[in-house]
């Protein structure tokens, strides 16, 4: 027999994230610094859970950086499945911060890749020739 | 551990597309198998953790069913659940209620029924297995995506090969068809495995573990109720260590091993004053044939970046210096969630009590070890089991 459907939707809470929200319709990427510690969170957090303060700042990231890996999506989920075929990668930026974007061009493993936003995601071009 | 505890019956249910069954009857079939095995009764069952993940199936609450219909209503207080790893969370659990000495029989039961929801509900499932908001929402990831970029990542940097991936999938095939619980009882080739459909570049469909329906009991004593019972031939848990890593997999710094493995069989080596050299058999948790290699390294059974060469060399095959996954593993005996982690405790003490069959592994000191991990990483645990 056929089973009852179950949808669920979900509203999800972007109170206190609005400035990386906004900058990724501006080829900024933002992550937070606690002013205690001085720990850098990428993704960002509103909380140094370290030191228990809220008291962290905003410090937009290095727009270049270096793929670590990348893999190429084939079979999509919901919610993806009319994208083309898409490329996920994590890439290191200059100060350090390791993080997930799409990437366009060639990818290669080290490939040197200059971060935009594509108004909803980072976005990782290859530079590589 | 306080008080020493044993294996003394084990279940499992066959693994497949099980539209025959619904999650209680798929369960039944496991707890049956394992009170005949041990040769018990509900009456003798002081507590009954069930482990399953649930998020596929038509009943989210599944443990009260599944009691219900298994006659074991009033002693199942508690699901657990670890991603792919549940099974060993509810071994965990249980293990540690009789160490503790608050009981001293526990049924162990891991179940997942995957295959009532469409393949692309599944996989938006898998993605939500990381971080939802940083990662699934904006960059539509899939499990098999993560672990690809731990693949990619290895190949870059060690020079392991779609090859050898490969191998660990024609191996996995190979033992299964041996295996009559197995899903997928097919052989396959090298050539098949590399022109199989690509799903997340290197991982092709041959890769992949498949989305199974399944489940697998456990019953674990205290030493004393194991003289007291009777039991002539328990499996011993010498050790069982855990580990954990970021939800993020941006942040683990590292895509060529996971860490919560490696922390997990630290602390199970330490644990049971065990090194990788005593190890004579192993499960180890291929739900993708990077995983494997990766698994031997995390274990040391291999140096880091040169699992590849146990599977080129044929020593993890049967009679090797370490057989592993002779069941079938992940890839083709199946993978039920909930089911895993408890299957690999019923394929090693199958393999202690010289009663696999045709797989059987030669033991010189009877020594086994099973590796579970949840999610891409998120959750780890070894156990070390011994007769
Ligand atoms: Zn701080």
């Amino acid at each position: 027999m056929e089973g009852i459907p179950l949808h669920l939707r979900y509203a999800v809470p972007e109170k206190g994230y609005e400035k990386f929200w906004e900058g990724l319709t501006r080829n900024e990427i933002w992550g937070t610094r606690c002013s205690k510690c001085g720990t850098l969170y990428y993704p960002p957090q509103r909380d140094c859970s370290l030191c228990n303060t809220s008291d962290l700042e905003w410090v937009k990231l290095s727009n270049r950086g270096k793929l670590m890996t990348y893999t190429l999506v084939k079979a999509k989920p919901q919610g993806y499945e009319n994208q083309e075929d898409y490329v996920i990668g994590i890439v290191r930026t200059d100060e350090g911060v390791d993080l997930m974007c799409w990437i366009r061009g060639n990818p290669r493993v080290n490939s040197t890749v200059k971060l935009v936003t594509d108004g909803k995601r980072v976005v990782g071009e290859i530079l590589d020739v | 551990m306080r008080r020493r505890v044993g294996v003394i019956g084990v279940g499992m249910s066959k693994f497949g597309k099980r539209d025959d069954v619904s999650v209680r009857e798929l369960s039944w079939e496991a707890i049956r198998e394992a009170f005949q095995d041990a040769g018990i009764t509900q009456r003798d069952v002081d507590l009954v953790v069930a482990g399953s993940t649930a998020y596929r199936g038509v009943e989210l609450y599944p443990a009260p069913p599944v009691s219900e219909y298994s006659s074991l209503t009033g002693k199942s207080p508690i699901r657990v659940e670890a991603a792919c790893a549940t099974g060993s969370a509810a071994a965990f659990t249980a293990i540690n209620s009789i160490a503790s000495g608050m009981v001293d029989l526990v049924l162990a039961v891991g179940f997942d029924k995957m295959t009532e929801v469409d393949t692309q509900t599944s996989l938006a499932i898998g993605g939500r297995g990381g971080n939802y908001e940083w990662e699934f929402h904006m960059y539509g990831t899939t499990f098999p995506a993560y672990y690809a970029l731990y693949a990619t990542r290895h190949m870059a940097v060690y020079g392991t090969t779609e090859e050898d991936m490969a191998l660990a999938s024609v191996k996995a095939h190979k033992y299964a068809s041996m295996n009559e619980k197995a899903h997928l009882r097919n052989r396959v080739t090298v050539e098949d495995v590399l022109k199989s459909r690509v799903i997340s570049w290197p991982i092709k469909l041959l890769d992949s573990s498949p989305i199974s329906d399944g489940a697998a009991a456990v019953v674990f004593a205290s030493e004393e109720k194991i003289r007291e019972l009777k039991i002539d031939t328990p499996v011993w848990i010498e050790g069982m260590g855990y580990g954990s890593d970021t939800s993020s997999i941006a942040r683990r710094g590292e895509w060529t091993s996971l860490r919560a493995a490696r922390d997990a069989a630290n602390m199970a080596y330490a644990q049971s004053r065990r090194s990788p050299r005593d190890v004579e058999y192993a499960t180890v948790h291929d739900c993708f044939t990077i995983a494997e290699i990766m698994a031997y390294e995390d274990l040391g059974f291999a140096e880091r970046g040169r699992g590849a060469i146990l599977l080129r060399e044929g020593q993890t095959e049967r009679g090797g210096k370490v057989a592993v996954n002779l069941f079938g593993g992940l890839k083709a005996k199946g993978h039920p969630l909930g089911a895993t982690g408890l299957s690999m405790i019923y394929e090693v003490t199958k393999q202690l009590r010289e009663e696999a069959g045709p797989v059987q592994q030669q033991f010189k000191n009877y020594v086994a070890l099973t590796h579970n991990v949840g999610g891409t990483g998120h959750y780890a645990y070894v156990s070390i089991l011994s007769r």
